[in-house]
């Protein structure tokens, strides 16, 4: 095989991982999952859940207040940093701003759907509990061995008196609702139950290309099981389009809509509606024509979406649904382009990276096999969720689920850049502390988990 | 008239700052602008989170975008207008 054959081969897998992600994955849990992350960030005011994080509260409280801080009030780390930095100053304890911090990217909504769609619900499942329990362990470890520490500076605090942590803002109901309605979207389009993906009814689009040109896309983008690359269908295709219009129609509608809401705004969020209904359908090219199932799922998402829109245009305010757009396509513009990019390497990758190399190194639930991926995930950036393509190249490639979890747990907390900011806030022996005790749990639950999910 | 935002350059303070000068503009208002990235000088002044507006040394808004129009407002009031 010649150069170029061998380039093209490349190109064609890169190619055909990113057609395949973006027609699956993307649309049924990133779509969705990038509204919620955008409502968290528009609507719920921080003040709500940092005002128990203040060094008076009970460690029963700050705690798990930190836990849902992290999950609820941050998405990137360009929130992450700002907000730590802002609570210590603020007088929260090192314990619970710690968990906060270590929480906060674990619990991303974005990446837990991506890894549980992706990888598996039980890999998603087990990253989040895991951070749960780890955040709050280095959190009442780091506290109590810099308690000395904590004590002179409440002292010196005492002047500040908590004034931050004693505000009161609540949630109001329709916000609720709409997040539920969010949520419910969400699960109504990835959760793999029966009554969902089964089709109540079916009907034939007669057509003679739809068969030709599914032939034709397996020709080009060749499924290849034993790589876990799927290929694209004639749907996929379809969904593709819808989502290159989305990107046109929400470039000119959303990058302002924060202060001005065009004919654009409408026709994106006509789009988006259209192409999560269209994704629910079941649709199969074959000879006769496309064979149409109407899922349950469908139906649900009918029904959800439509309370959607009455919710915002009924109840909802202006100002409100500005801003979650706003939110919303930030965190679009934010993420997608580097998750592309990394999904389309990580399908190279996944070429060009010989399966013996991580087999020897990871392919066993071995102290070591679970140390080397943690080492990597500090040193090597890569940005949010593009973890998840990565992982997903090292599961195939013959990773073994005990270290893969241990990447998947190290990766978003830890880079050069976090480890530098961090060190300016908490100084270095700290942050150093703090650093080495993100790599030991993450070494020792990938090995946990390794032992069970073999 | 000195207009600060404080952040670390994220999305969000991109806007603000994008926002502030047409504030500025719409008050017919020259100000310089500076943006402080600094965590270290960014914790200095009395801020919960980013991206935060300083105006004249004084905080005006944080952890938030504001609307032009109250940027405006802040201008003008700062200006003495």
């Amino acid at each position: 095989m010649n150069i170029l054959e061998y380039l093209l081969g490349l190109l064609q897998t890169g190619t055909g991982n990113l057609a395949a992600y973006l027609a699956a994955h993307v649309l049924l849990c990133l779509l969705p999952a990038f509204f919620i992350a955008g409502a968290l960030a528009a609507l719920v005011p921080q003040e709500a859940i940092t005002r128990y994080l203040g060094r008076r509260a009970s460690r029963w409280v700050s705690y798990p207040a930190a836990l849902l801080a992290g999950s609820v009030l941050a998405v990137c780390s360009c929130t992450i940093l700002p907000l730590f930095a802002g609570i210590r100053k603020k007088g929260a304890g090192l314990g619970p701003a710690l968990t906060f911090m270590f929480f906060a990217p674990a619990s991303n909504i974005l990446a837990i759907m991506l890894t549980g769609v992706q990888i598996g619900m039980d890999i998603a499942l087990a990253r989040i509990l895991l951070c749960m329990v780890f955040g709050v362990a280095i959190g009442l470890i780091m506290s109590w061995l810099f308690r000395k520490d904590e004590d002179a500076e409440e002292e010196a605090q005492k002047a500040n008196s908590g004034q931050a942590f004693a505000q009161r803002a609540g949630v109001p109901r329709r916000i609720w609702v709409f997040f539920a309605l969010l949520v419910a979207v969400l699960i109504a389009g990835t959760l793999q139950v029966g009554p969902l993906k089964n089709s109540y009814a079916t009907f034939t689009l007669p057509a003679a290309w739809p068969g030709a040109f599914q032939a034709w896309l397996d020709g080009v983008v060749p499924p290849n099981p034993a790589l876990g690359i799927e290929g694209v269908s004639v749907h996929g295709v379809f969904l593709i389009g819808l989502l290159a219009l989305i990107g046109v129609t929400a470039w000119r509608g959303l990058n302002k809509v924060d202060e001005d809401v065009n004919g654009w705004t409408y026709a994106a969020l006509g789009i988006i509606t259209l192409t999560l209904v269209v994704a629910a359908f079941k649709v199969t090219a074959g000879p006769q024509g496309f064979a149409v199932g109407i899922t349950g799922k469908l139906v649900a998402e009918i029904v959800l979406l439509g309370a959607l829109w009455v919710l915002a245009v009924k109840v909802m305010e202006r100002d409100e649904l500005q801003e979650w757009l706003w939110e919303m396509w930030r965190f679009v513009k934010q993420i997608m382009p580097l998750l592309v990019t990394g999904v389309f390497f990580a399908g190279i990758g996944r070429a060009l990276l010989p399966a013996a190399w991580v087999q020897a190194i990871s392919g066993r639930n071995t102290l070591l096999g679970n140390l080397a991926p943690v080492i990597f995930a500090i040193f090597i950036y890569f940005p949010t969720l593009v973890e998840v393509p990565v992982a997903q190249t090292f599961l195939s490639l013959g990773m073994h689920r005990g270290p893969l979890l241990a990447y998947l747990l190290a990766d978003p907390e830890l880079s050069l850049q976090s480890i530098l900011v961090t060190s300016k806030i908490i100084g270095k022996k700290k942050t150093a502390v703090y650093v080495i005790l993100v790599g030991i749990f993450s070494t020792v639950a990938g090995l946990i988990f390794g032992q069970f999910a073999g | 008239m000195e207009i600060k935002i404080l952040g670390m350059g994220c999305p969000k303070c991109q806007r603000l700052e994008e926002l502030a000068r047409e504030a500025a503009t719409e008050a017919g208002v020259t100000a310089t602008f500076t943006k402080v990235k600094d965590v270290g000088a960014i914790m200095a002044y009395d801020v919960m989170s980013t991206p935060a507006l300083v105006i004249d040394e004084q905080v005006k808004s944080s952890g938030r975008i504001p609307h032009k129009g109250e940027i405006v407002e802040w201008i003008r009031a700062a200006q003495g207008t």
